[in-house]
């Protein structure tokens, strides 16, 4: 009993049959080989499995693939520019030594990535509530927190040079 | 010379984890590979009447079945021989395997096993030390008198290892002691906590060998075993290791890879397992859990005289990793504090659980923990400054180990002077806030470790060390750092290769904070090696002497002309494609001590030993017992930090598992066997538990480990523990003696309830 599902994963539109009993987990991973996502529990309580489905970020272990019907779903392999090099929260995770085994880590970027979307510029707490629900074994979290410190600052640094000061008419208007 | 070793660098495998390039063993992918599944009994103690795999054999897509009745007999383990691969008579723990299954389809794999008869005759289990040790106790092992065991170790009944340290007379000292004080404690069983479940493949080879994939923490010693078990040439058998996402100690003893191989031998098939996290919990190697009792008595000026303390621990169902836990914790339980007269004894007891192993720092936390809140306790008992009291007794250099080793080196005092000023100690706190020390020691290791470095035709430099990366960077993050600084090129130039045992680069693996020790010097030999053959080949193309030749960004230039210079890639071509270095950890002996003072031990002395003190600061709710830790402080002596930021990744990392094992962790059991497989119930520390962390290294050079280093892998998580702990005390005057010091231990503590 397949059920047809659409997806657009990293931009890219899939067309699958799948049982409704599978996990995005596992559609991502064994059947598009997108394997950067983890299993680290299956249960919900580890997070190495986070994802965007627009926006927000979810466990693929327990959602199913049917749910994520015509929904826009992003993972860590999204996270790179086009010509490869890392976009600015696994930068900064490189750069912070963020990660030991890097097991945690693609769930651990995607889980700042959705707080860095609905909060730019997040206090340290912020950090922490947000990566709740992802464990790391290896690293203590204090090198996490300071890469998503430095990617939240860099990230706001580049919007701030990107983007023009609004005039003071636009300002009043809103 | 160096501009590089001991500096700061990203490690070699940070951009593919990073980007979630990094290859897992689950991630890689089999052309029509069988899925594997373990049958695992559901009783933690039950005599096995019959197994019939007969109608398993003829399910739907099977392709091999495995059980005691089509594997070899032979029992293997440690010191005591034990164990079976799969069990011949009895169960002995809850999920033991029983057989292993290999079909086309996972679910047709669980349908199969499914469907193997075990007749079991369900028996009293053992679960607790206390009944282990009872007059006439249920014997967990019914035969334990026939078993082959080595000749030092100490064997009767559910006892199944005792050893012991002995110095002076501990009831003199007893009777001289203006105070003497009683402590005793419990300890819970506790999981490495990897994130990454265990997973394997294997398939048999045409030439009758065997390969297999896999995250192990010791690939070429697990391939002896396997060679061994199976009876292959251990030559035709490669274990090719991926990047393995945490292991902690969890992934030094064979467990998945044991099936698949079993099941690639029977069937023509590439056969993989991927456990799941209840699997992975049932077959877990856990942290050992057990008792201890302290008794100490002390001058009135706060000089310790004598100390005995006494270990049980519970090691499960078979010895596991036991002797190793109660030998380090007999070396802990008095140390690094100079006392006299001394009597410290551990034994091991065989209860009805998962078999317990090497988890970071087997003993560590555990004797620590122990031994930190009691030497608090003398301090009150005597009115003295905790830290003074510690820095009173501290070993200095030229004072003997508790087994006569001369010690050198000594940082104890550092460590406690440095962590204690960076908590704040003796500052005013609000009510309901304390502070706490403990400080301790450990050992480093020096194990048999070979390495290539190679400079290829392109010009890039490759290191191949049988050093499996972990996750600590003793492979990533290390290892190109000293080949960098001997080939004059920057740590991201080199490229790391995984172990794989088909280099020929064999390593004695990650544990015993033996990785950057061992392999550290084998490559940095095989850089010295490469250096030397470049320059030498260089001499002849520059036609300068060797002397004034030097190398930098991946040439060989003549000093004080940069542009007279030829390139790695052309030297490498000359000598036909590949300039090849190899090198080897040298040989090392072990420090003296007095074996009149050990009985059954045989890790009384130890190697460049390191000093690590952690200081904390907790608020604790008195109403509800709730304890929230707001800074740990580690200063960690890492004799040198090769690659610092891995020195702070250890000691950060240290610091929240140490938290995790005195606030949250613990393993369950109850009579029909271990409960909290998963990680719902069981709580492992997330980045809202988690303190700030001020990590300190001290550098306190050691005369055997390259560059003056001492391993730093595991001693980081021995402290926090105890230190947490004490800060409970000196918040609201009473803590816990039992791990994890949970809210309702705590509110126990302070209502003396
Ligand atoms: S694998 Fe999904 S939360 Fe652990
Ligand atoms: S880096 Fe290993 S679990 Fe986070």
């Amino acid at each position: 009993m397949m059920q047809p599902v659409n997806l657009m994963v990293n931009g890219t539109p899939y067309e699958l049959l799948v049982h409704p009993s599978r996990s995005l987990l596992q559609v991502l991973r064994d059947d598009l080989h997108l394997t950067g996502t983890k299993e680290g529990c299956g249960t919900g309580y580890c997070g190495a499995c986070t994802v965007l489905v627009e926006d927000a970020a979810v466990n693929a272990c327990l959602y199913f693939a049917v749910d994520a019907d015509h929904r826009h779903v992003r993972t860590i392999e999204a996270m790179r520019a086009p010509d490869g090099s890392p976009q600015a929260l696994p930068a900064a995770f490189i750069e912070c030594s963020g990660l030991q085994c890097g097991y945690c880590t693609p769930g651990m970027i995607m889980s700042a990535a959705a707080l860095l979307a609905s909060d730019p510029s997040p206090a340290e707490d912020d950090v922490r509530s947000a990566l709740s629900g992802n464990i790391c074994r290896c690293t203590g979290y204090q090198s996490i927190v300071a890469s998503v410190m430095l990617a939240a600052a860099r990230m706001a640094q580049h919007e701030r040079q990107t983007q023009p000061e609004p005039s003071p008419r636009s300002r009043s208007r809103a | 010379m160096s501009a590089i070793i001991g500096t700061a660098r990203t490690r070699a495998d940070a951009a593919a984890k990073a980007t979630g390039q990094a290859v897992y063993t689950a991630d890689l992918a089999f052309e029509r590979a069988a899925s594997g599944v373990v049958l695992r009994s559901p009783h933690p103690f039950a005599r096995i009447r019959a197994i019939d795999v007969a109608r398993a054999q003829g399910m739907p897509g099977v392709v091999a079945v495995v059980f005691s009745g089509n594997t070899p007999r032979k029992p293997f383990d440690f010191s005591i021989k034990d164990q079976h691969l799969f069990p011949q008579e009895y169960v002995r723990y809850k999920g033991e395997p029983v057989a292993a299954v290999a079909a086309e389809t996972e679910a047709q794999a669980h349908a199969a096993a499914a469907a193997i008869d075990v007749k079991y005759e369900a028996l009293e289990p053992v679960m607790t030390i206390d009944d282990a040790l009872r007059d006439g106790a249920q014997l967990v092992h019914p035969r334990w008198k026939a078993y082959e065991k080595s000749a030092t170790r100490f064997m009767r009944g559910n006892v199944c290892g005792r050893n012991r340290i002995r110095r002076g007379d501990v009831e003199k000292a007893f009777e001289r002691a203006h105070v003497v004080i009683d402590s005793s404690f419990e300890l819970s069983h506790g999981i490495p906590g990897y994130v990454e479940p265990r997973s394997a493949a294997a398939r048999k080879e045409p030439d009758g060998g065997l390969t297999v994939w896999c995250g192990s923490q010791s690939p070429y010693g697990n391939r002896e075993e396997l060679a061994e078990f199976f009876d292959l040439d251990v030559e035709r058998v490669r274990f090719v290791n991926q990047f393995v996402g945490g292991a902690f100690g969890g992934k030094i003893l064979m467990a998945v890879e044991w099936f698949v191989a079993a099941l690639a031998l029977n069937c023509e098939r590439t056969v993989r397992m991927i456990w799941s996290r209840h699997e992975d919990g049932l077959h877990v190697f856990p942290r050992h859990g057990g008792r201890a009792s302290f008794r100490t008595g002390a001058a009135q000026d706060g000089t310790l005289l004598g100390m005995r303390a006494s270990f049980a621990f519970d090691t499960g169902a078979y010895l596991g990793y036991g002797s190793g836990t109660a030998l380090i914790a007999t070396m802990l339980a008095s140390a690094p504090y100079r006392i006299p007269a001394l009597d410290l004894e551990a034994k091991l007891v065989y209860t009805h659980k998962q078999v317990a192993g090497p988890v970071r720092a087997p003993g560590g936390p555990e004797a620590t923990y122990c031994k930190e809140l009691h030497i608090d306790e003398v301090a009150r008992a005597l009115s003295v400054d905790p830290l003074e009291l510690r820095l009173k007794n501290a070993w200095v250099d030229g004072d003997e180990s508790p087994t006569g080793q001369k010690l050198t080196s000594v940082s104890a005092r550092e460590t406690l002077q440095k962590s204690a000023a960076a908590i704040g100690w003796g500052e005013k706190l609000p009510p309901n806030r304390g502070r706490g020390l403990s400080c301790s020691w450990w050992f480093s290791s020096c194990g048999r470790s070979e390495a290539k470095v190679e400079v290829r035709s392109d010009g890039s430099v490759h290191v191949v060390s049988g050093n499996p990366e972990i996750g600590t960077g003793s492979a990533a993050g290390a290892l190109p750092i000293l080949v960098a600084d001997h080939l004059g090129i920057d740590p991201s130039q080199v490229r790391l290769t995984l172990a794989d045992t088909a280099t020929r680069t064999y390593d004695g693996g990650v544990h015993g904070s033996t990785a950057t020790f061992s392999a550290g010097q084998a490559v940095e030999a095989a850089a010295l090696d490469v250096r030397r053959q470049l320059l030498a080949s260089a001499e002849e193309s520059l036609e300068a002497r060797v002397d004034d030749i030097e190398l930098s960004g991946g040439f060989a230039r003549v000093r004080g002309f940069p542009d007279h210079a030829v390139a790695f890639a052309n030297l490498a071509e000359a000598a036909g494609g590949t300039i090849t270095g190899e090198g080897g950890a040298r040989e090392i002996e072990d420090p003296e001590f007095d074996p009149e003072l050990v009985q059954s031990h045989d890790f009384a002395a130890w190697m460049a030993p390191s000093f690590t003190t952690s200081a904390a600061e907790v608020d604790v709710d008195p109403q509800t017992g709730c304890v929230k830790v707001l800074k740990i402080v580690t200063a960690q002596d890492a004799g040198f930090a090769i690659n610092p930021t891995g020195v702070v990744g250890q000691i950060e990392g240290g610091a929240v598992q140490g938290l995790g094992y005195g606030l949250t962790e613990e393993l369950q059991f109850d009579e029909s066997g271990i409960v909290n497989t998963g990680l719902k119930d069981y709580l492992l520390p997330t980045a809202v538990d988690a303190p700030a962390i001020e990590a300190i290294i001290v550098e306190s050079p050691s005369s055997e480990g390259p560059h003056g280093m001492k391993g730093v892998g595991e001693p980081p998580v021995t402290t926090p523990a105890g230190a947490i702990g004490n800060a409970i005390r000196d918040a609201v005057g009473a803590v816990p003696h039992k791990t994890p010091m949970t809210p309702e231990r705590v509110w126990r503590a302070i209502n003396a309830i």
